[in-house]
């Protein structure tokens, strides 16, 4: 075997090209060309031609009927494909690998891969990553491993909040609730009620938030748990117009203890809206006076 | 003896023996068929067992003693002022014999009567009454407790001093430093709390991860020792020694046919 890995290459190729002399392709022989070749050309540095030889190596074993191998490759390859930049490939590998996850029956390594790739694509293709993160969580839904989904839920509610979408953020915080509550994590389930109703009173929206209070207080978990309290008194505190409080509120441990986007929105609350609250109780004299 | 000497003796005899003086009786008792006289009477000698009493008090070293006769006297007191209105009421009444100013004096003698109930002395008897201020009543029976004030209960009394004012101020403050340590304590706590809930959630969702690793290393020893004792089986018999002894055999025979075969041919 020659160490040249162009040469391991062009040798692969012949062997699955079908010939009149080659009735049937030799793909063992071949993966395994291909993937000293990979290694040949990781080893020099030439990035391109070593993602080009994963993925024939994936193909290869993928032929082979060993999914599993073939998913390594495919990370491999997006790996390689995200130091190049190129992005669009980046999530292709990365997806065509969770695929072969799941045809191994391994969810958790599939949703490893797909957060991987929206990762990634975070701060390139932010709708990318979202959808991706999406994908990720309903695998592991689906294989009933709610516990691992939370984190990639609160990654995908951060794109949102950097991408200013805050209601939507606030929704996937809800289904990170819905998540804790199948396994009982009261800790995780108050905590991601907190953050948003937070969030939607960061978006200016009082009714919004409190609606989402009461939706939530009817869990009793959440009902009996410090976090609903720090709900109650920034609600009540943003209804009296009272930014003392909200302030009080939002520097106390219960919030610190959430997410550090959620903090340093929670730490700018009242600035947003303040003329607002004061619309709002002067709202409240002009019916309350009767003179 | 003189005539002196007999005439003292004389009526030390007589006072002696007066009991037995009917006459003399019923001359002090001529005033039986008066109601008023009677009971007059019966209140006096009641007054003067109750003043003995209080002065075997005095002497009582005994307290529990003390306290018990201190107890019957008001109550003999208590009696007395019940019955003295029925005394008033027999006092203005006429009765034959008697003189208007000796039904005067009657009166007189009646209205004096509560005076000198109360003067009998009981354990429990205060200065007068002020009717402005406290008194400590208590004074006369418990010697030793000593007020500073000496009953003088007036405005300046709930008055602040400077001392107890600078008191209460250090005792704010150090309420409000303590209300700070606190603050910091419950900060300290709470994000303990979290903390542990977070380690909570984390074991949690490791323990069907361990699971997991436990069924499959399970099986992955099991498969080990399969293959363990195969192996063990396959090496056995390749090295057991009837197979030896047939090599050897089948050896001897082929070497013996290979003689043969050299003999015939030489």
């Amino acid at each position: 075997m020659s160490s040249d890995p162009d040469k391991m290459m062009s040798k692969a190729d012949k062997m699955t090209k079908l010939t009149l002399t080659r009735w049937s392709a030799d793909w063992r022989g071949a993966t395994e060309l291909y993937e000293q070749a990979a290694n040949g050309f990781r080893a020099s540095n030439k990035y391109e031609k070593a993602k080009v030889a994963l993925e024939k190596a994936s193909k290869g074993q993928e032929m082979q009927a060993s999914p599993w191998d073939a998913a390594k490759h495919m990370e491999s390859a997006a790996a390689l494909a995200q130091k190049l930049s190129i992005w669009n490939e980046v999530a292709d590998f990365y997806r065509k690998a969770s695929e072969l996850y799941v045809e191994c029956g391994r969810a958790q390594p599939a949703s490893d891969a797909l957060g991987k790739a929206a990762r990634a694509l975070e701060d390139v293709k932010p709708d990318d990553a979202i959808q991706l993160y999406t994908d990720a969580c309903e695998i592991l839904e689906e294989d009933g491993r709610d516990q691992m989904a939370f984190d990639l839920y609160r990654a995908c509610a951060n794109v949102y909040i950097k991408l200013e979408k805050f209601t939507d953020a606030a929704t996937f915080f809800l289904r990170l609730g819905v998540a804790a509550d199948k396994c009982d994590a009261t800790n995780s389930q108050c905590k991601a009620y907190l953050s948003a109703i937070i969030l939607y009173l960061y978006a200016h929206d009082l009714q919004q938030a409190e609606k989402c209070y009461n939706d939530c207080s009817q869990i009793d978990a959440f009902l009996k748990s410090d976090q609903c309290r720090s709900a109650s008194r920034l609600l009540t505190a943003y209804n009296e117009g009272d930014i003392e409080e909200i302030k009080k509120v939002a520097s106390s441990s219960t919030v610190s203890n959430l997410d550090h986007m959620i903090i340093k929105l929670a730490r700018k609350l009242p600035t947003g809206d303040v003329t607002a609250i004061q619309m709002n109780t002067n709202d409240d004299l002009d019916e309350d006076d009767l003179t | 003896m003189t005539v002196i000497d007999i005439l003292t003796r004389v009526d030390s005899i007589c006072k002696k023996y007066d009991k037995y003086d009917v006459d003399k009786q019923r001359e002090a008792n001529i005033s039986g068929d008066d109601a008023f006289a009677r009971l007059y009477g019966a209140f006096e000698t009641q007054i003067e067992t109750a003043l003995e009493k209080a002065e075997l008090v005095t002497k009582e070293k005994n307290r529990a003693a003390a306290v018990a006769m201190n107890a019957e006297i008001r109550r003999t007191k208590a009696r007395l002022s019940e019955e003295v209105p029925k005394l008033q009421r027999l006092a203005v009444k006429r009765v034959k014999g008697l003189t208007t100013e000796e039904l005067a004096a009657r009166n007189d003698l009646v209205l004096a009567l509560p005076a000198r109930i109360e003067a009998i002395p009981d354990g429990t008897a205060g200065g007068p009454k002020n009717t402005s201020g406290w008194t400590p009543s208590s004074t006369t029976s418990r010697p030793d407790i000593k007020f500073d004030s000496d009953g003088r209960f007036d405005d300046d009394y709930f008055q602040e001093s400077h001392e107890s004012s600078q008191f209460r101020q250090e005792y704010e403050m150090r309420k409000i430093k303590q209300e700070q340590g606190l603050d910091m304590i419950s900060e300290g706590l709470d994000a303990l709390k979290n903390m542990a809930s977070d380690m909570n959630e984390e074991l949690d969702r490791q323990v069907p991860l361990m699971d997991e690793i436990d069924t499959k290393v399970d099986r992955a020893t099991s498969d080990l020792k399969n293959t363990n004792v195969r192996l063990k089986d396959t090496v056995n018999q390749l090295r057991s020694s009837r197979n030896f002894c047939i090599d050897i055999v089948l050896l001897c025979i082929v070497l013996g046919i290979a003689a043969y075969l050299y003999n015939v041919l030489k």
